[in-house]
């Protein structure tokens, strides 16, 4: 697994025996593969798999399993959305129907399905849902494509930053309970905490 | 089923919602020696066993279920403005503790925009004295700005964080004075509680009980006098009597309907879900819902603007270091005849950890970040330095809660909240981005991100001495219903211009006050 940021042997789970119960079995849980989707079919998974590591332009498989997992979980379990525009679908219906307007919206105007794609294409036609400016029409009439891009966005952000691979890639110390910081002058680190290599 | 004490008997008091205001009534009132039931949607969770170190699991702090948002600015609601279970939004609020100040209560008279609130700093002045006094809140010896300068309960909170650090830093070198924050987060030991340990995790509950809530000091309190706390108990309907006053209130838990009589009903259930139960629990005699003839019930609700401004730095800085917010500035508190704005704003040094801020990023002013620049931006996360503005956000007869054809589970229609900025608002937010980023940048950082937030809400059954364009008194009475009453931040006229909290709980001190008073006079009698 490589780890490409200023840290590169800087693993965060080593610190986990430091952690509390609780912390350490809900962190933990995100390092074994999610498999059996209650909500997402094979094909929609497929589909995400590539979309959500587009967004976050990183494809480190057991880090797209833990956000497909989330993704999964969320639109099954649908706890409440916090907030919904007027007009926008329920969760689960956006991403479902959002899905299938990619697809078809690909097939219509590159004559491929989104997987068939290069990335570049695949990238564009991303961009184009954030701006609201996907084609054709009468495919995307019916689904808002910004809190499309949105729901995709957040529902992809918060998983993938809560996995701690991605925790020990970016010099994050993670979970600080019972232990606390000490060291917290500008520059200062406590002896824990990622050192930058050069 | 339930282990109840009161099920059949009428209390004295049936308190809706156990946050900020909730759990401060709760205490008072049962320590009075009156009868309490505390009724709250939400859980009643263990610091230790249900709090994590964790962002995503602890989402859930937060009221998720759905609002409809509408407007030119639709808020983000959930985790970022609203609490549930026992203790409210305390339970994951960062803890700073700002006192209003005079000019606070006062923007008609002295701007000429919003309302007078009917009453003035002065009479608040004590409670906060109590609140803080009560709670041990952690403050330098001179604060420099407002009617208080202290000296606080408790010391100053140190050490501070880098991000604190660097903001004191950025003020110094441009002659803005700053300080280490006022905090319901304590310094030393109080009432067997431990200091703070610097995790920096206060969004997400405070596992070691360092930071006040109400459900680790309010609510435990109020059990012990006698308060019969309820949770995941959602209430549905205010019960009217046929003589014009309330009689008690209808709530569901695990799906059973069950009835609470009493002589008393207080709200506090939040600027929301208090206008929406009102509303829900219209009737014959008050077919726009109660203590609505004003038809003030669910308008003017603020928020706070709450834009950060993230900067990147040649050095690490380490933004998940330390308690959230440790360092403040009021300089730009009042309104000033130069700005082409009136009132002002607070800012904050403020910590972000990696899904916030994230999160944030992405949302970007000027386009969402994704793809590759967020990747990018994620690998140099140590190395960005946040500020953030607390703004007074004028009321506005239009930024309201409303009632939806849309059900939730229990069969209740969802709240619709609409909110616009209005002019005054978006220049005072320009003008504070713009010192946000001075101070960044005098610091050493290259500002990159500006992202449009918001934070806390006000209003939404606005106190006022006018019962037709207002919902209550000062002591949170409605005008309409001598035994109903609303305690929480939906009572405010305006939102000030810093973090809210300390005035929702002094305020509920002097509502509790009242209503100990009136009882004793026996002026608070039952729906017959
Ligand atoms: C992320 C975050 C950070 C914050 N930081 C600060 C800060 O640093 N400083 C500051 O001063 N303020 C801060 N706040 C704001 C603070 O949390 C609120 O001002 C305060 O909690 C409001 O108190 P309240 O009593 O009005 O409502 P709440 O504390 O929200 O309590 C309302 C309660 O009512 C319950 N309820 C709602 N409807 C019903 C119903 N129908 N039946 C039963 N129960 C119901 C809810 O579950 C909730 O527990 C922050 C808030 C958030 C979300
Ligand atoms: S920073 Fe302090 S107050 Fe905040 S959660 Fe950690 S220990 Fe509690």
């Amino acid at each position: 697994m490589t780890n490409f940021g200023h840290y590169p042997s800087f693993d965060v789970m080593k610190e986990q025996d430091e952690w509390d119960d609780h912390t350490q079995s809900i962190v933990a849980s995100r390092l074994k593969p999610q498999g059996n989707f209650q909500f997402l079919t094979h094909a929609e998974a497929g589909m995400l798999n590539r979309i959500c590591s587009i967004l976050v332009s990183d494809q480190t498989p057991e880090v797209m399993n833990f956000v497909l997992g989330h993704i999964d979980q969320t639109l099954h379990k649908s706890p409440g959305e916090g907030q919904r525009k007027t007009g926008v679908p329920q969760a689960p219906e956006l991403i479902r129907e959002g899905l299938k307007a990619i697809d078809q919206g690909t097939r219509e105007r590159y004559s491929a399905s989104f997987l068939e794609l290069d990335n570049v294409r695949q990238t564009q036609y991303l961009k184009d849902i954030s701006e609201s400016k996907a084609e054709p029409h009468p495919i995307w009439s019916r689904i808002p494509q910004e809190p499309l891009f949105q729901k995709l966005m957040s529902l992809t952000v918060e998983a993938y930053c809560s996995h701690p691979k991605v925790w020990s890639e970016i010099g994050y110390a993670g979970p600080a309970y019972p232990r606390g910081y000490v060291r917290t002058e500008l520059g200062q680190v406590d002896p824990w905490e990622a050192k930058r290599e050069p | 089923m339930m282990q109840r004490k009161y099920a059949n008997e009428e209390v004295d008091v049936v308190i809706v919602g156990a946050g900020a205001a909730g759990g401060v009534l709760a205490k008072e009132l049962s320590e009075a020696g009156m009868s309490v039931v505390v009724l709250e949607a939400g859980p009643f969770r263990d610091p230790q066993k249900d709090f994590a170190s964790d962002e995503l699991s602890m989402n859930d702090l937060g009221w998720q279920d759905t609002r409809i948002v509408d407007g030119k600015d639709p808020l983000t609601m959930g985790h970022n403005n609203s609490g549930r279970g026992i203790g409210g939004g305390t339970v994951h609020f960062t803890a700073v503790f700002l006192r209003f100040q005079d000019a606070d209560f006062k923007a008609r008279t002295i701007d000429g925009v919003a309302e007078d609130w009917p009453i003035g700093y002065e009479d608040l002045e004590p409670y906060y004295s109590r609140i803080e006094k009560e709670i041990a809140v952690s403050g330098p010896k001179h604060f420099p700005w407002g009617n208080y300068h202290g000296p606080y309960p408790y010391p100053e909170r140190e050490p501070l964080s880098p991000n604190a650090y660097l903001f004191m830093n950025g003020c110094d070198k441009l002659g803005i004075r700053s300080s280490v924050a006022p905090l319901a987060i304590l310094s030393a030991p109080f009432e067997g509680r431990p200091p703070c340990i610097n995790r920096g995790f206060c969004n997400q509950g405070c596992m070691p009980d360092a930071k006040f809530s109400t459900l680790i000091v309010h609510i435990p309190k109020a059990i012990k006098a006698g308060a019969e706390v309820l949770a995941d108990c959602m209430v549905t309907q205010v019960l009217m009597g046929k003589d014009g006053r309330v009689r008690g209130v209808s709530f569901v838990h695990e799906g059973s309907t069950y009835e609470q009589k009493a002589k008393v009903v207080i709200l506090s259930a939040y600027v929301v879900e208090t206008p929406r139960l009102l509303l829900n629990s219209a009737n014959a005699q008050f077919p726009n819902g109660l203590a609505n003839s004003s038809g003030w019930v669910g308008k003017g609700i603020m928020v706070h603007s709450s834009q950060d401004v993230y900067a990147k730095f040649n050095d690490e800085i380490r933004l998940y270091k330390g308690t959230p917010v440790l360092a403040t500035t009021q300089d730009f508190y009042r309104s000033d005849p130069n700005n082409n704005f009136v009132r002002g704003y607070t800012l904050h040094a403020h910590g972000a950890r990696p899904v916030g801020f994230a999160q944030g990023i992405s949302k970007s002013q000027g386009g969402p970040v994704w793809g590759e620049r967020l990747r990018e931006t994620l690998l140099n996360y140590n190395y960005y330095g946040r500020v953030t503005m607390v703004g007074e956000v004028l009321p506005h007869e239009d930024n309201r809660v409303t009632l939806t054809d849309e059900l939730d589970s229990h069969g209740l229609p969802r709240a619709k909240v609409t909110f616009s900025y209005g002019d005054n608002d978006t220049k005072l937010i320009d003008h504070a981005v713009g010192k946000m980023s001075s101070i960044l940048e005098a610091a050493g950082g290259k500002v990159e991100f500006v992202i449009p937030d918001t934070a806390h809400m006000m209003g939404g059954c606005r106190m006022g001495d006018d019962a037709e364009a207002s919902v209550v008194n000062s002591y949170g009475q409605t005008h309409d219903i001598p035994n109903l009453f609303i305690c929480d931040a939906s009572i405010f006229v305006t939102s000030g211009a810093g973090n809210p909290t300390n005035t929702v709980m002094s305020l509920a001190l002097r509502t509790a006050d009242y209503i100990k008073e009136k009882a004793k006079k026996l002026e608070l009698t039952s729906s017959g």
